[in-house]
């Protein structure tokens, strides 16, 4: 099981050794990153393979949490391992395979996406954050646009004033706690985190980490980046990236945070987001500008979904962001062979008619139309939503009007792609992106016929997610020793004697 | 394999093989003969007669706790058969000449004649339907499907199912929240367990209810206020397809309106809500929402000047009818509404073939551009005609006898304003519908008219068929009435005691038979009369007219077509004040004015200001 | 009641609506001759003036919808007078009702609108469409007298709201128990005739006499018929539905002649209203005492 340190540690090789290979032999350099991410899928998928669906805590070194680095390995952080390979190799650039520093940097973020989904102390989070942004920055501005930098600019400076908020929130806990441990934490949590500073610890993470989960308001420069960037960088971003910042956001929820508070600051923040974000997508007049603003919307409504007390919510977010992951990054594949203001893609359809039918496909699965899975993760958002009272019913209100907008002018642009009077002879979409799109929509209608099985499943992660105290036993074993060490080789460590460590005062 | 299995595996299958056979010629002719086989399945399954259970299907899925499963009832068997017939009736009418005229034209038959299938196949599954959960996969197939035949034939087109997909999907999406609400109420989706939670709902979940659901089938029922973008979709679809979604698309919200608020809730419950402050109830307000919707959409028409337009207002006014029939929860007003549903179909769709029968032949529907065909296309006129009588209520049409129901429904209810309300309705169809067989067939024919010639067969027949149809329910409502009288049963109303000509009781009774009978046997003695001692009329021509002295010649146009109630718009005119556009512009200016809010606040040039002003509001609302 | 008596009853019922009806044109040529100090017609004349309209050479026709308009006018009212009660004949009035009855008396209209329409004549359609317009006017007061009869007597069935009222005396009439819906009833019955001051459909100097523009002969011959019956007809309703029927031939005869010499009185002494003057003065003041009387009466 330790071997899954490997999907962090060699890609992090690999990206350092891309560029001294690429002067030396340059065709081993253009598959260097693709085979070593198939490495990782590999065993990835082996140890899913083998494992026994229980979570497993490693700890790194052979140090004991919670002294050293743990990492917390359940079944949503396995996913999400599996799913950082997936999609970086399926959005691998290709085309531009030869410059190395892409590539460098695409492993750079998988290496790290990796190590964020794994982690399982705070500070092993921040450093990790802090490499998916080093690298997110690098990849938006690879292509050396003008208004690339610009919008990498404005990126930077929300990237480091959320640095600066996360660290201090960091502080904030630590200061309390005097551990950076989430299981420790968990365990000092309802005692020492409960009151005000721990609050304000909350929201400055919060803040922190959510300038990638695309997070009122710290998610202005959402629309800038994903409108100049290369499109398989929006679409990491959008798709991967911010589903592993809403993965922090939920160990903090479920491990730290469990108050009232906490759940009313996410949902509040969630309804500002979702409310701004599609109601800026409509009055958008550039496609990837709006598929932008629409990202917004969408993973305000997850975080109102994790703003559900109770494993409903962590399910119907999980829904909607494996949904989200899947959907986004096509459709932004496929704005990247239209160009332009959605008034220039009339008549495109007759030009491109499996990618327009891809995009109907695709835009009728993010409003949620049955049977397509878009639908039930939002069920799952709605029964949640209704359940709860006043302010949760508002919530309810807000998402479905979203969707009625959302619905609006995503039919705008097919609208604009069907328009019978003029044969325009655009460029098509690039085959490979066109091909990752499809393949994307043909997961997504193969899924239907098995939502029920999928979703008996995710309702099993989501519930082992939830489980605080399966969290905390797992990485303290009663013995009060993790169960595998990372040095050992895979054999039980020696049984260590003592208690856990005193807290701080 | 029950029968219904039967009929919706051959409605997929017409799908299927439509979306293989795009290359076949004469694929038009496959179809019809394939809807014919759905009609035969249908008619096979028998009309589910009284105390019949329903017969289910063998198709039971599981999914997130809830249990789907399908079956059918007799009143999905009463809609099921205006579906299937409606179908096979557009697509005879565009298996031949038409369908080849419009595929010159640039159009695609083929995405018609599939969007055809796929609707007729969707509303079946809708109909079938057995839990709320399949009741909102099924709602929202429908309503795509219907999306995708209106957006066929481009751009104004285009911009009018955009429209309609808006209202749709917010309709879709308060039905999301509805059923949330039964949820977490009832505890399942299944149709028993709502029922069974009813009486333990309190006041604001059971307006919670009936608001959301009322909204989610509104919108496609068209009920006011929801019904601006229907006339426009509708009479923008191309020709069939109008025919189709006239009859019969409009009628599945009323159908969901019937499960949930009739079968589901129950009319006592509704009609147990008060409102505060006024002396009415829920049923009450509903029933003069359907009330305005009957008055406000058909005078709404009188203005019109596209045939096509008029019959799209025509069909948003008739169905507050229905409703308003269904909601009086009586044996007469409740058969009435069931019953016009079916009456409407019959004569709608050959009223909207015989106006695209005229633009196939003279390439307009605008009424001030037409007059005098009668002589060219007599055949039209006779299906114009019968569906004007229908239309308008009149006997010896089956029109007549569901509004008659309804009018004894309502005086038997003590409703004199609704009465008043449903009458002033049927008046103002009847000018509407004059002026329609007017401007188009009667009055002086136009130079560029004369040469055309009656519609092709494969148009007319299905027309003259429907026709029949018409008057031959009209001569015989018995037949129609069993099957209304099953779906009474069906949904928990009180069933209608009916005669083949109709209903004898001691409160007014109608038998059609013998006023049918009796008026054309006064027709007879009037020709008798009027032909008796030899004909000595001689025919003129048009142009052998009174026109005060003066000589009239063909390039002088002598028609009064425009402004036809010139009089009555100077008194009523000014009450067209255009309001529900206003606030359908108002809520339209809303949201782009925020849209344009949150661009500008997207763009702001200096975050990093802002985001400090944000972190410590937090932190001062953290800390108190 | 056998299919023979039933067969002669069908058959003598519009006859006689057809020789009352002649009368009764007689006396309106009479009390108008008698209003403007002239002697008035000899006592057959409109009998010689049907036959002479029906006798005459030319007879213009513009199509065959022309004809059968004028046969859906003539044989329409025929049908309806069988779905009215007279003293000794029933007919079939007990099958249809007074609902029925109201709907079936437009259908000779649609059939004058139909002919009118291939006339080709925008006088004609002019007409038609301010006749529309007229009886969009009187039959909203109209209507609610139908739903106040149908809810005081509790049926629609024209026979037994006869016997009702003739149970109780003539106490127990209509106009008695009633009185601000008889007289909403009888403006519209008024305006249904299609007279001063609501004959702005036919207006002879300014649209040429409207729908009648371009029929001769034996067309103008079946309006005149057509006239007949209307009044008839009219006359009739209004006496069953507030005066108690006919108990006899003698007193049905003296009230029906009564009823209709009230308007075809009015009539001659007022100048027409426009179309959209009539429109506003019906739906004020008889639909205001028709909605007292209605509410009176549901009370």
């Amino acid at each position: 099981m330790s071997q899954i340190a490997l999907t962090i540690a060699l890609p992090f090789l690999a990206a350092f050794l891309l560029p001294v290979i690429g002067r030396v032999y340059e065709a081993l350099a253009r598959v260097l990153g693709p085979l070593v991410l198939l490495y990782c899928l590999w065993l990835v998928l082996q140890l899913w393979g083998t494992g026994d669906g229980h979570p497993v805590a490693l700890a790194m070194g052979g140090f004991r949490p919670p002294m050293g680095i743990t990492l917390y390995v359940d079944r949503l952080a396995l996913l999400f391992t599996l799913l950082v390979s997936l999609m970086t190799l399926l959005l691998w650039p290709w085309q531009r395979a030869a410059d190395s520093r892409e590539c460098a940097l695409t492993l750079l973020l998988a290496g790290s996406a990796s190590g964020l989904a794994l982690s399982g102390d705070l500070f092993n989070i921040y450093v990790f954050y802090e490499l998916v942004s080093v690298a997110s920055f690098g990849l938006v501005a690879v292509h050396r646009s003008g208004a690339a930098f610009v919008a990498t600019l404005r990126y930077l400076v929300i990237s480091g004033f959320g640095t600066v908020l996360a660290l201090t929130g960091i502080a904030l806990v630590y200061s309390q706690t005097g551990t950076l441990n989430l299981a420790q934490l968990a365990q000092l949590a309802p005692d020492l985190l409960a009151g005000p500073v721990g609050l304000a610890g909350f929201l400055f993470m919060l803040l922190g980490f959510g300038v990638k989960g695309e997070l009122f308001p710290v998610n202005t420069w959402v629309p800038e980046v994903y409108a100049t960037a290369p499109a398989r960088a929006s679409a990491l971003l959008a798709g991967l990236v911010s589903k592993l910042s809403l993965l922090v956001v939920l160990r903090l929820l479920v491990l730290l945070y469990q108050q009232e508070q906490a759940l009313q600051l996410l949902l509040l923040l969630g309804v500002l987001g979702v409310i701004s974000g599609e109601l800026a997508a409509w009055r958008a007049r550039d496609l990837k500008r709006m598929l932008a603003f629409s990202s917004i919307g969408q993973l305000g409504a997850m975080f109102i979904a994790f703003s559900i007390p109770g494993n409903a919510g962590l399910l119907a977010g999980l829904a909607l962001a494996l949904h989200h992951l899947l959907v986004k990054p096509a459709l932004f594949l496929l704005a990247a062979g239209w160009p332009g203001a959605v008034e220039r893609l009339r008549g495109l359809a007759r030009g491109g008619p499996l990618a327009a039918g891809l995009f109907v496909l695709l835009a009728l699965s993010l409003i949620g139309v049955p049977p397509l899975p878009g639908f039930w993760a939002k069920m799952l958002l709605v029964v949640g939503l209704a359940g709860q009272e006043s302010g949760y019913l508002l919530a309810l209100a807000v998402v479905l009007g979203a969707a009625v907008l959302e619905a609006s002018y995503l039919f705008r642009v097919v609208a604009q792609l069907y328009h019978r009077d003029e044969e325009a002879a655009r460029p098509r979409p690039y085959l490979l992106d066109l091909g990752s799109a499809a393949l994307a929509g043909a997961v997504l209608l193969s899924a239907v016929p098995f939502i029920s099985p999928l979703g008996d499943w995710l309702a099993g992660t989501a519930a082992q997610a939830g489980d605080r105290e399966g969290y905390i036993i797992t990485v303290f074993p009663a013995a009060g020793r993790p169960l595998y060490s990372a040095a050992g080789g895979g054999k039980p460590a020696l049984a260590a004697a003592g208690p856990l460590p005193e807290p701080k005062p | 394999m029950t029968a219904l299995d039967n009929l919706l595996l051959l409605a997929l299958l017409t799908v299927l093989l439509l979306l293989a056979g795009r290359r076949l010629s004469s694929l038009g002719w496959y179809l019809t003969i394939l809807f014919g086989a759905q009609f035969a399945g249908l008619l096979m399954m028998g009309a589910l007669g009284y105390g019949a259970p329903p017969v289910p299907s063998s198709l039971h899925i599981g999914v997130m706790g809830q249990v789907m499963q399908w079956r059918f009832d007799a009143l999905s068997w009463l809609f099921a058969l205006i579906t299937v017939g409606a179908g096979l009736t557009s697509s005879w009418y565009l298996a031949g000449d038409w369908g080849r005229h419009y595929r010159q034209r640039g159009g695609n038959l083929w995405l018609l004649q599939l969007a055809l299938a796929v609707n007729v196949f969707s509303m079946l599954l809708l109909l079938a339907s057995g839990d709320l959960l399949s009741l909102f996969i099924g709602w929202e197939l429908v309503s795509w499907s219907a999306f995708l035949l209106m957006a066929l034939n481009g751009a104004d087109a285009m911009r009018a199912a955009l429209r309609y997909i808006t209202y749709a999907m917010a309709g879709a999406m308060a039905m999301m929240a509805g059923l949330g609400l039964v949820l977490h109420t009832a505890g399942s989706l299944q149709y028993a367990d709502l029922a069974a939670a009813v009486p333990t709902l309190s006041s604001p979940q059971l307006w919670g209810l009936i608001l959301l659901f009322g909204m989610g089938f509104g919108v496609k029922m068209g009920l006011l206020p929801l019904h601006l973008w229907q006339a426009r979709a509708y009479s923008e679809t191309p020709g069939p397809g109008a025919s189709f979604l006239g009859a019969v698309s409009t009628r599945m919200g009323l159908w969901g309106l019937i499960l949930v608020l009739v079968q589901l809730v129950g009319l006592v419950p509704i009609a147990d809500l008060a409102i505060p402050y006024t002396f009415l109830d829920a049923r009450e307000l509903l029933m003069w929402v359907a009330a305005l919707t009957i008055i406000l959409p058909t005078y709404t028409a009188l203005r019109q000047n596209d045939a096509r337009m008029l019959l799209a207002w025509h069909g948003i006014g008739q169905g507050g009818y229905m409703l308003l029939g269904v909601l009086m929860g009586d044996a007469m007003g409740s058969a009435g509404g069931l019953m016009h549903a079916f009456n409407y179909a019959t004569y709608q769709a050959p009223l909207f073939m015989a106006v695209y029968a005229v633009r196939y032949r003279t390439g307009t529907s605008d009424l001030n551009r037409l007059g005098g065909l009668v002589t060219r296309m007599p055949l039209s006129f006779l299906v114009m005609l019968v569906g004007i009588i229908g239309l308008a209520g009149l006997p010896p049409m089956n029109g007549f006898v569901s509004k008659w129901l309804i009018y004894r429904g309502l005086i038997n209810d003590g409703q004199p304003l609704l009465f008043i309300a449903a009458v002033v309705g049927t008046f103002g169809t009847i000018l509407s519908v004059y002026k329609l067989i007017h401007n188009t067939f009667l009055g002086q024919l136009r130079l560029e008219h004369v040469e055309v010639r009656e519609a092709p067969w494969s148009m007319t027949v299905p027309m003259l068929l429907l026709s029949a149809v018409v008057f031959v329910t009209g001569y015989l409502p018995g037949l129609v009435l069993d099957w209304v009288a099953a779906a009474q049963q069906a949904v928990g109303l009180p069933v209608l005691v009916h005669t083949l000509g109709g209903v004898e009781s001691p409160l007014g009774s109608l038998d059609m038979i013998w006023v049918s009978s009796l008026m054309f046997a006064g027709f007879g003695i009037g020709a008798l009369l009027f032909y008796a001692g030899g004909n000595r009329s001689k025919a003129v021509h048009q142009l052998d007219n009174y026109a005060g002295g003066h000589f009239l010649s063909a390039d002088v146009r002598y028609q009064y077509s425009d402004h036809f109630y010139a009089g009555l718009m100077r008194h009523i005119g000014p009450l067209y004040r255009n309001s529900f556009q206003w606030l359908e512009g108002a809520l339209g200016t809303t949201v782009e004015t925020l849209g344009a809010a949150m661009r500008a606040f997207y763009r702001q040039h200096h975050p990093a200001i802002y985001l400090l002003a944000v972190t410590t509001a937090g932190l001062i609302w953290v800390i108190l | 009641m056998s299919i023979g008596t039933l067969a002669l009853e069908l058959l003598l019922m519009p006859l006689v609506a057809f020789v009352v009806g002649l009368a009764m044109v007689l006396m309106l040529r009479r009390i108008g001759a008698r209003i403007q100090r002239r002697v008035g017609p000899p006592l057959l004349q409109p009998l010689y003036d049907v036959v002479k309209l029906y006798g005459k050479q030319t007879q213009i026709s513009h199509g065959i919808v022309h004809d059968i308009g004028i046969v859906m006018a003539v044989g329409g009212y025929i049908a309806a007078e069988t779905l009215l009660p007279v003293p000794g004949m029933d007919g079939i009035a007990a099958k249809g009702g007074l609902i029925t009855l109201v709907y079936v008396l437009m259908v000779p209209m649609l059939g004058l609108a139909l002919g009118v329409g291939q006339c080709a004549n925008p006088n004609g359609s002019i007409g038609i469409s301010r006749a529309l317009t007229a009886m969009l006017a009187y039959d909203i007061p109209f209507v609610i007298v139908v739903f106040g009869i149908s809810w005081h007597y509790g049926t629609t069935d024209l026979t037994r709201i006869i016997a009702l009222q003739q149970a109780a005396g003539p106490a127990g009439w209509g106009a008695a128990e009633m009185p601000l819906l008889a007289i909403a009833g009888l403006i519209a019955l008024h305006a249904s005739l299609g007279k001063q001051p609501f004959e702005i459909y036919v207006a002879p100097a300014e649209i040429a006499t409207g729908p009648m523009v371009e029929m001769g002969g034996k067309y103008l011959g079946g309006l005149f018929v057509m006239q007949c019956f209307q009044l008839y007809t009219a006359s009739v309703l209004y006496t069953t539905l507030f005066l108690g029927g006919g108990e006899n031939w003698i007193l049905f005869l003296l009230k029906i002649f009564a009823v209709v010499a009230i308007p075809m009185t009015l009539a001659y002494l007022f100048p027409r209203y426009r179309t959209e003057d009539l429109v506003r003065l019906l739906w004020k003041w008889p639909v205001l005492i028709g909605l007292v009387g209605l509410a009176l009466v549901m009370r």
